[in-house]
């Protein structure tokens, strides 16, 4: 293109975009500031999030939710005093801690919860990231707004971050989601694998080869690259159902959803023990274990784990079930595990 | 004083004739654009042998005399050809549609020929070009489809999934197929005609044809599918008769 044309299309789109936008677009907000778009597109083979179109993410709503997570403020007055979200999700571990609050389950890891719709164990919470943050916010922590709203600080945060500086329960959720939606993991070894920017090793590609297979069949519900289905599932751990055993069951009330849990993601999977919603596996060699010979059977078994010949477990050599572990490392991410951007503010 | 030289003016008069036609939707002068006709949409209803689809009740006696529930119903829909009076070809509807039977069924078309057809033809699954891993998009739908690189990559064409009564006990199934040698191509031999306007394209998956001809399908005796050639080959040919087609204006 003619090098002089460009000032002068340049100088034309301007024009237009300015006489247009004066005309179609309403005012801002007394008190608005401008907001920091931010992009959470993951590696090339992750998929698009879904994000509200009433709470797009900016640099400033991360900051504020990052913020809030790691302030015990939020619980001040409520049944969890003293407690931050970070309390329980301690980012070495994968934004997670191997001792839950007592009467709670194993703590679930905080990672790539923007792809997800389905929250807890059970799927009590159902829908977006603002949703599970709105339960968090007002039955979880039972956040009092009259203390962020009377902080020297957190009023012109929220107003930075979302143009308001009311402060309602919904925006202290809103802010938390935003976070959430930041918290990605894509950067393990087999990230990088998938990259073609390292090999594995030859017992690593043996495990893999196992995950990927009916031989080992961990992709039906831990697929690449959330190495989570989202969905719910019963696995074969106990026969008979009670308490909290049974699952999504006290959820929907459906005999079929019997000791069914939400499939937790694999990432930083090394990181998070202990394992299964009651955290009655110490370690991975234990959960490896349970598929290749713990299977109990029971009326609601999610059909996949029914296999013919391999009712009862996958029965795995030892040196398979040892590659299936190496290969379960490699979901490690140490990028995230130690990225500052994530870690606490304060 | 310079006067302005051809190749300012040029872009700037370009940059405001754009102006001028950008903002003339506020102009209340101008006449309000014609409403597109009402879109065409393909409905996928799923029934077993006449009995609506209900999730996770052991109901259903499929043609092995086996009594059975339905957990999970997700699988691809391509390549659908509407075959003239004549005979020929006369309209292809390439998709892909990916169905999950617990919730998305209905799907918007472009457009739809009207006319009088004698049936149709179509995949349940994706046509070879597309059944290769990572050539769909990124969904969380397409990405829990996708059939493992090890075991020859592409996509899950169809999971149907449930439980079935053996000895008295529920058993789970899941009947999976994939991979190109393995693909069900569906005919729908019933006549319709598309009169546009709106209308619903209606197609019906009866769920016990996947066991019933001509295989009957035994699932105390194959109750698992991936990575099996005899049972995907028999629930592909099974599949071949599962869909019914009609027009509902």
């Amino acid at each position: 293109m003619n090098g002089r044309l460009l000032p002068s299309l340049a100088l034309a789109a301007m024009f237009l975009v300015a006489a247009c936008t004066r005309d179609s677009v309403d005012p801002p907000p007394a008190g608005h500031t401008a907001r920091t778009p931010v992009d959470l597109a993951g590696p090339w083979y992750f998929p698009q999030m879904t994000v509200p179109a009433n709470n797009p993410t900016t640099l400033e709503g991360i900051q504020l939710g990052r913020r809030l997570y790691y302030d015990p403020l939020l619980s001040t007055y409520g049944p969890m005093a003293g407690r931050s979200c970070s309390s329980c999700h301690s980012q070495e571990l994968g934004f997670t801690v191997p001792t839950p609050p007592s009467n709670f389950l194993n703590v679930l890891p905080h990672v790539n919860l923007g792809w997800s719709t389905n929250f807890l164990w059970n799927g009590e919470v159902q829908g977006t990231l603002e949703d599970i943050m709105r339960f968090e916010v007002e039955e979880f922590f039972q956040v009092d707004v009259n203390l962020l709203r009377n902080h020297p600080e957190y009023p012109q945060l929220f107003q930075a971050a979302l143009g308001t500086s009311s402060i309602t329960q919904d925006d202290v959720g809103k802010a938390l989601a935003q976070w959430f939606r930041s918290m990605i993991s894509s950067n393990s070894r087999f990230d990088q694998y998938l990259r073609h920017e390292i090999a594995l090793t030859p017992s690593e590609l043996n495990g893999m080869t196992l995950y990927l297979t009916e031989t080992g069949d961990c992709f039906h519900c831990h697929g690449i690259p959330l190495l989570t289905d989202n969905a719910f599932h019963n696995i074969g751990l106990d026969s008979v159902f009670t308490g909290s055993d049974q699952g999504r069951f006290l959820v929907t009330g459906n005999p079929m959803d019997m000791g069914a849990f939400k499939a937790s993601t694999l990432r930083n999977i090394a990181q998070t023990a202990p394992y299964m919603h009651d955290g009655r596996f110490a370690t991975l060699e234990e959960v490896v274990e349970h598929y290749n010979s713990g299977v109990k059977p029971s009326p609601s078994l999610d059909p996949i784990m029914t296999k013919p010949g391999k009712e009862t477990g996958l029965n795995l050599s030892p040196q398979q079930k040892a590659d299936l572990v190496a290969f379960l490392n490699t979901f490690t991410d140490q990028t995230f595990l130690t990225d500052t951007a994530l870690a606490s503010p304060f | 004083m310079h006067r302005p030289s051809a190749p300012f003016l040029l872009p700037v008069l370009f940059g405001l004739s754009i102006l001028a036609t950008s903002c003339a939707k506020d102009d209340p002068a101008t006449p309000a654009p014609v409403a597109p006709a009402s879109p065409e949409i393909m409905r996928v209803a799923h029934v077993v042998d006449g009995l609506p689809l209900t999730y996770d009740t052991l109901l259903y006696t499929n043609e092995a005399g086996t009594t059975f529930s339905v957990s999970r119903v997700e699988y691809y829909l391509s390549e659908l050809v509407l075959i003239g009076s004549g005979g020929t070809a006369n309209d292809t509807l390439h998709g892909p549609w990916y169905v999950n039977a617990a919730g998305t069924t209905d799907f918007e078309l472009t457009s739809l020929r009207t006319g009088t057809y004698s049936g149709a033809t179509m995949l349940l699954g994706l046509p070879p070009e597309l059944n290769l891993t990572d050539s769909l998009p990124n969904t969380i739908e397409n990405i829990n489809m996708a059939w493992p690189v090890p075991m020859g990559g592409g996509y899950h064409f169809i999971k149907f999934e449930g439980h079935f009564l053996a000895d008295s006990a529920p058993h789970g199934f899941a009947m999976h197929i994939g991979r190109n040698a393995f693909l069900p191509h569906c005919e729908m031999p019933q006549g319709f005609t598309i009169t546009g306007g709106g209308g619903k394209l209606l197609l019906t998956f009866n769920l016990n044809e996947v066991f019933r001809s001509p295989h009957t399908y035994d699932l105390a005796s194959g109750n698992y599918s991936m990575g099996s050639a005899v049972l995907m080959g028999q629930l592909r040919d099974n599949c071949a008769n599962s869909f019914t087609i009609a027009y509902e204006p």
